[in-house]
């Protein structure tokens, strides 16, 4: 069974439009799978492994499955003096799963970024790229439990 | 374009516009390091090992990259220049994650090549075996005999094999001496014209002779004894090393041409003075033979074990029935006084130890041996007194239970009170330890009685060397031919005019850690058929048999068990240790591995290829590989993966290099570490 | 109602839609009768976000609406006293807002509207000036590199003229990586034009004829703003400069803090890892596919219409000897009103901290410029002007705008700790010193809070610390130890009590701190104990620290405050 990867063919292919073309990729396919790759150096005509090389670099493509939820804690300089290691611990805790991890059902994953720019909410999370500000235990304990009834 | 001027080291150079200030300065013949530079391909700038500094700026500039204006100023050796370059190396040992040598050749006192002489030996060829194992230890047949197997104890296979199943390195050494040691000869250097008088013919004075001929020094050895071997004849029983093999073992020193005087006593028979005037140089390697005192009443009635065992041996390992019989000591001397008189006849023999058998420091094999001969074993028991009775001696005992820790880290014993208790024996040994008798008044002595000698050139005065047990105190025989060949090269080096404290070898040495330490996965498998089989059995006598005779206890191997035995190591060190530039520089710059301590690359390596290994853990990541496919070969096989401290080169999806790749050699060629080599070892 | 409600603007950056903005929209939409509703970007006052501005006849009126019950919105509709916002007398005295003049007061995605308030007319006059006129101005402007370097603008402007090539490119820097910093994003989101006609000015004071905007993607509101505009700009023309339509791309950023380097952009933008490469040769001489490139950040860029609409001599006049102009900065950490604020360069940390930012005199600490990449300042210094080269002396840097407050309650080991966390795992990878040695600095600073510090580390710290920036290629690496090397220099005390007391006296590692209830004010809710993770909450109230993982989940749901933490060694252990 082959993906099909034609969301490529709207991009030019020079291959100065890599990154691009993953990005394109991931949004539609929501990570970057290993034929994803293979597809991409064919329609850019570069190696494969060159194509994995830049994949890797970048901390934006995912390699597997998220899940339907992705949940990503701010950990920039003001949400992190406002305490969202304490945070990343308690939605830790709560779903049993550690940053960068996926839970069992492929329902919530887990990961941190540098910063949502939104700093003057710290501390914040975005869950599918919705940012939630002001965040205290019970406000974000408060979000997963609504997520989960999704 | 006009030439430019460049100042480097003070230098005034004249350079082509354009060029690099490494360029300009190594056509100049100033040496600066490098490892991510490389002419075939673009410029990395990586490693930042070729750091020079931009006098002007005050900046450090990678010199493979930067181009210097006219009238530049730059400086390549300053103690500033040479830190940062330090610093560099010591960032890239920290996380380097290799073994250059072998853990066994670490282990070994005289620092033999084990893994290239147990892997000659798997291939069959013993004689190229003896030749490698001759460059270190130059008594093999002895040695190969008695030795307690530092190696072995270190040797990564007791983690795949259990402990205690380490290769069987040491029986390599035996087989290889006794199937090849009368035909094998070494290439022998011109003499030089300068000679040495060695004062000592055992483990150490032999080896001084072997090494200073070996660099084309002739010798005269003084042996105060009847016949040459020290320790390996008067001291180390016959059925541990028949004195018919040691005698075999000592006549090519007679075909190297190294002459031996017996019945020659140090300020008896000839002086110190007298030496140090007729020859160029004196060695002293008269070893440890005073005994030392149990500090009990009644001592003097005990018989020291050292002299006791020096009585039978010259006495050709015959005597009487020491009837009861009572040890007291746990070294290997007292097990050599126990299953001594066990084999003289004894029935009833005894060793009294005041720690417990686990602080016995002894080999454990010989404790076994003793116990399978019927040894009676008294553990925490100290004797406090020794008189003479009616039936025999009486000595006095004291239980003892272990306290703290002393300076050796072992537990102290501490006396039970009230615990006393007498046991009658016909015979007492005392073999507690030994000391150095300094031989000449002139000879300083250190504060355990031995003989004062500097700690890195072995040189106690003058052109006076010392090497072995009068220096070290009583150790091994494998420890007394490495401190003969420290001396022998510092003996060549002052006779050379050259400081002896200089021309000692301090490699450094990365490890992946002790196996102690360490898991199954963290061990890389050059090949991927290494042997799983148990370690091969010895060939022992039956202890009823060797009970009653001095033969042997143990025979030597077959070839055949051998050859299997050798496709069990599993070849730890590293493939191009003799080329890595990290390494190279590491030890011009003064680097260590241990100077910055942090999380070593976990990146895993890569052995499925046929004839490559990739072993990323070593990768320092300066890319000349990646960019001598895809720039040179023009193939891309490889590509950087990751970032920072994770980032590692790979082949696609982390698989082996494809079909492919024409394995041209070019990466391996140009890795400046090791990280892609062959897999086939020199 | 004589009073009549003309529109209603509704801040709608992504500050705005994360303080609940877009909920609030819908119901305004629901509730107001017609009355014109309209999204705009972010006036920069994030701590009352959402934020609306109602226009009347008689003037607008600003509401923080907090929550979206009935007769909070009803108040609105009736321009009611209540939950009015305005804006401190004294910030307004101490700001001076030029660049985001129009933030959050236009829409973002109407070109007219930009117009209308004098867009695009600095870009008219440019070209009715020679290009070597415009750069001249741009010089007597003073103006510098707002992305941190704070390399004179109009010089790189004059140098990228002077190069002949097939094609010159323009690039603007939207990678706005620093954790803590979003004036780029605020700039984008609410006023794309004013940054796309500062480029174009750029391209033809350089006759540059390729635009790229390498913007992050996690800035999605600001990426799909600046596509409306761009394709507003063609539709109008205003993309034609000397008769060429100039192309203008955008380039999403996959997620690196190294891309804000010159070389590391370059590389990303051409579809590669984002490595950097020795300099020279520097993009202006090789760049982009090896054509001349320059690069300039958002701020920068927008900084440009202002002085060309102005002239760089009135420009000039803010600001002080060495930096000229006025700075946006995104004020927040442990402050009253975080935000984006824009003050003349010149102005003292102590105004903007206290006066702007309403931080409490007493509780502040220090104050961090410059992201990862820069100091923590004490607060005795406070009176130091914010400038290129007063920062920099101080061992900060001005850095691209991000000011992180840090209160008394902060530890300043775990804050260096965190940016060395940051900033190795960000490392490319290329350079020794940068790869290893910011992961060995950060282990070492993981040691010290963990409460396994030795004396020797700190001067591992200093030592390493000072290597890394003489042996790193790019900024980041040169800058990275930064934060390690200034808390060192001002806070050292917390080092040493970390390591010689074993203790963290701000609180803050857990490692070094235990927690305890206050008996005395405990009403015995048991909240604490059903909400522990690790059971550590006995049935008499007592935490056992033996247990207890320090993740303030107690002290959270304590609904008297009565859960604390405390020195170590004073909370109770079982074991």
């Amino acid at each position: 069974m082959s993906t099909d990867y034609s969301c490529l063919e709207q991009i030019d292919k020079n291959p100065g439009n890599l990154i691009k073309g993953l990005q394109t990729i991931q949004a539609e396919h929501s990570y970057i799978a290993d034929e994803a790759i293979v597809a991409t150096a064919n329609y850019f005509s570069m190696a494969v492994v060159e194509v994995e090389g830049v994949v890797s670099f970048y901390a934006q493509f995912k390699r597997t499955q998220p899940g339907k939820f992705q949940i990503c804690v701010c950990d920039g300089t003001a949400c992190h003096i406002k305490g969202s290691t304490l945070m990343l611990d308690w939605i830790s805790t709560e779903l049993k799963i550690a940053d960068g991890e996926t839970d069992a059902d492929g329902f919530f994953s887990l990961e941190t970024a540098a910063c949502l720019g939104c700093c003057s909410l710290a501390p914040v999370m975005s869950v599918n790229g919705k940012v939630f500000g002001n965040l205290d235990r019970k406000a974000t304990l408060k979000i997963l439990k609504e997520y989960r009834k999704k | 374009m006009a030439n430019i001027t460049v100042t480097i080291d003070g230098k005034q150079l004249s350079a082509a516009p354009g060029e690099t200030i490494l360029k300009i300065a190594r056509d100049a013949g100033i040496q600066i390091p490098t490892l991510c530079h490389n002419e075939k391909i673009s410029r990395t700038t990586s490693c930042f090992v070729c750091v020079v500094k931009d006098i002007k700026s005050g900046r450090f500039l990678p010199s493979c990259s930067a181009c210097p204006a006219d009238g530049g100023e730059y400086e390549s050796s300053s103690a500033e220049v040479s830190d940062m370059r330090r610093s560099a190396l010591d960032l890239l040992l920290s996380e380097h994650n290799g073994d250059c040598e072998a853990p066994c050749t670490i282990a070994c006192p005289a620092h033999a090549d084990v893994e290239a002489y147990v892997r000659a030996g798997r291939d069959g060829d013993f004689l190229k075996s003896l030749q490698i194992i001759k460059t270190r230890i130059p008594l093999p047949m002895s040695i190969g005999r008695v030795c307690p197997r530092f190696c072995e104890v270190d040797c990564r296979k007791n983690i795949t094999a259990g402990e205690g199943g380490a290769v069987c390195i040491n029986d390599f050494k035996r087989l290889a001496a006794d199937l090849h040691y009368e035909e094998y000869m070494e290439e022998l250097p011109e003499l030089n014209g300068k000679k040495v008088a060695i004062i000592g013919a055992g483990p150490a004075g032999l080896g001084t002779a072997y090494y200073l001929r070996m660099q084309g020094f002739a010798s005269v050895i003084y042996e105060k004894m009847p016949k040459p071997g020290g320790m390996l004849r008067y001291g180390i029983p016959e059925y541990r090393l028949p004195k018919d093999i040691l005698d075999k073992e000592l006549n090519h020193f007679n075909k190297l041409g190294i002459e031996i005087l017996c019945n020659q006593e140090l300020g008896k028979d000839v002086t110190l003075d007298e030496l140090k005037k007729d020859f160029d140089a004196v060695a002293i390697t008269v070893g440890c033979w005073k005994p030392s005192s149990m500090r009990t009443e009644g001592e003097e009635l005990a018989a020291p074990g050292i002299e006791w065992l020096e009585k039978i041996a010259r006495n050709g390992w015959k005597g009487k029935n020491p009837g009861r019989t009572i040890v007291v000591g746990g070294g290997n001397t007292a097990m050599d006084c126990l299953r001594t008189s066990v084999r003289l006849g004894s029935d009833n023999v005894q060793c009294f130890y005041r720690r417990t058998e686990k602080e016995m420091p002894a080999e454990d094999i010989e404790i076994l041996e003793a116990k399978e001969e019927g040894v009676i074993f008294n553990f925490l028991t100290a004797p406090v007194s020794l008189r003479q009775g009616e039936n025999g001696l009486i000595l006095t005992c004291r239980k003892m239970e272990l306290g703290e820790p002393d300076a050796s880290g072992r537990r102290r014993p501490v006396p039970i009170e009230g615990s006393d208790y007498e046991v009658e024996a016909d015979t007492v040994i005392a073999a507690i330890g030994q000391k150095t008798a300094i031989p000449d008044a002139t000879i300083p002595a250190n504060r355990w009685g031995d003989v004062e000698a500097d700690k890195i050139s072995q040189q106690v005065n003058d052109n006076i060397f010392a090497a072995g047990d009068c220096i070290s105190g009583a150790a091994t025989v494998v420890e007394g031919v490495a401190g003969a060949f420290r001396v022998a090269n510092s003996i060549a080096a002052y006779l050379a005019d050259i400081d002896p404290t200089t021309v000692h070898a301090d490699p450094i040495n990365v490890s992946r850690g002790h196996w102690r330490n360490m898991a199954i996965d963290d061990l890389v498998f050059l090949r991927n058929d290494i042997s799983d089989e148990p370690r091969v059995e010895f060939d022992f006598l039956p202890p009823a048999e060797r009970k009653h005779t001095m033969d042997e206890v143990s025979r030597t191997l077959t070839k055949e068990n051998m050859m299997k035995e050798g496709e069990r190591c599993i070849e730890c060190s590293c493939t191009s240790r003799d080329e890595c530039k990290l390494k190279e520089h590491s030890e011009s710059y003064g680097a260590k591995p241990d100077a910055i301590k942090g999380e070593k690359i976990k990146a895993g390596y890569d052995n499925r290829h046929p004839s490559i290994i990739h072993d990323r853990m070593k990768c320092i990541k300066c890319g000349i590989c990646v960019k001598i496919c895809k720039e040179v070969v023009n193939e891309n096989l490889l590509s950087i993966k990751q970032r920072g401290f994770s980032a590692k080169v790979e082949a696609a999806f982390g698989q082996p290099l494809p079909d492919s790749c024409s394995e041209c050699g070019e990466c391996i060629e140009k890795c400046p570490v090791g990280a892609l080599d062959w897999k086939i070892k020199k | 109602m004589s009073n009549r409600i003309k529109k209603i603007k509704v801040g709608m950056a992504s500050c705005g839609i994360a303080a609940g903005a877009d909920e609030l929209y819908k119901i305004l939409e629901a509730n107001g009768n017609g009355i014109p509703l309209e999204e705009v970007g972010c006036i920069g006052h994030c701590y009352a976000e959402p934020l609306i501005e109602v226009e009347t006849d008689a003037g607008s009126i600003f509401y923080s609406v907090t929550d979206t019950k009935q007769a909070t919105i009803d108040n609105i509709f009736n321009l009611g006293e209540a939950s009015r916002f305005g804006i401190s007398e004294i910030r307004a005295a101490k700001e001076n807002v030029k660049i985001t003049r129009l933030c959050g007061r236009i829409s973002p995605t109407d070109i007219d509207e930009y117009i209308a308030n004098g867009g695009y007319e600095a870009l008219q006059k440019a070209q009715a000036m020679s290009s070597a006129e415009v750069i001249d101005e741009v010089k007597i402007s003073g103006l510098r590199g707002r992305g941190g370097g704070g390399f004179p603008t109009g010089m790189k402007w004059g140098f990228m003229a002077s190069k002949e090539a097939d094609e010159k490119i323009i690039i603007c820097n939207a990678d706005e990586g620093d954790p803590g910093a979003f004036m780029d994003r605020s700039v984008m989101e609410s006023v794309p034009h004013q940054l796309i006609e500062g480029m174009l000015i750029a391209a033809y004071a350089t006759g540059s004829n390729k635009l790229f905007i390498y913007c992050r993607a996690e800035y999605p509101l600001a990426i799909k703003n600046l596509k409306i505009a761009i394709d507003q700009a063609y539709e109008r023309k205003l993309n034609v400069i000397n008769g060429k339509p100039l192309e203008i791309i955008i380039k999403e950023g996959a997620g690196a803090f190294v891309c804000g380097e010159e070389t590391a952009l370059i590389a990303s933008l051409e579809g590669k890892r984002g490595m950097p490469r020795f300099r020279p040769p520097f993009p202006t001489d090789k760049g982009w596919n090896d054509f001349p490139s320059m690069i300039n950040n958002v701020e920068t860029f927008a900084n440009v219409p202002v002085i060309l609409a102005e002239g760089g001599a009135e420009y000039a006049k803010i600001g002080t000897e060495g930096s000229k102009g006025t700075k946006l900065f995104a004020l927040a950490g442990d402050l009253e009103n975080p935000g984006l604020i824009e003050v003349p360069m010149g102005i003292t940390l102590a105004e903007i901290v206290f006066d702007i930012g309403g931080a409490d005199r007493d509780s502040v600490k220090a104050v961090q410029t410059g992201g990862p990449s820069g100091g923590c300042i004490p607060v005795e210094l406070f009176d130091t002007p914010v400038d290129y080269d007063s920062l920099k002396s101080l061992g900060a840097i001005m850095g691209s705008g991000g000011m992180i407050v840090i209160g008394q309650n902060r530890c300043m080991v775990e804050t260096a700790r965190y940016f060395l966390d940051f900033t190795h795992r960000e490392s490319c990878g290329k350079c020794t010193f940068c790869r290893v040695g910011t992961k060995r600095m950060f282990e070492t600073l993981e040691r010290i809070t963990a409460g396994a510090g030795e004396i020797a580390d700190i001067n591992f710290l200093e030592d390493m610390g000072t290597k890394v920036r003489s042996g790193s290629l790019c900024g980041l690496g040169q800058t990275a130890p930064n934060p390690v090397l200034a808390t060192l220099c001002y806070f050292k005390d917390e080092y040493l009590s970390h390591i010689e007391n074993r203790q963290c006296e701000a609180l803050e590692c857990p490692a070094l701190v235990d927690v305890e209830i206050k008996q005395d004010k405990c009403i015995k809710c048991k909240l604490c104990i059903k909400n522990c993770p690790v059971n550590a909450v006995s049935d008499d109230f007592v935490i056992d620290n033996t247990l207890c993982t320090r993740c303030n989940s107690c002290i959270e749901v304590c609904p008297k405050d009565t859960i604390f933490r405390c020195k170590k060694g004073d909370g109770y252990y079982s074991g």
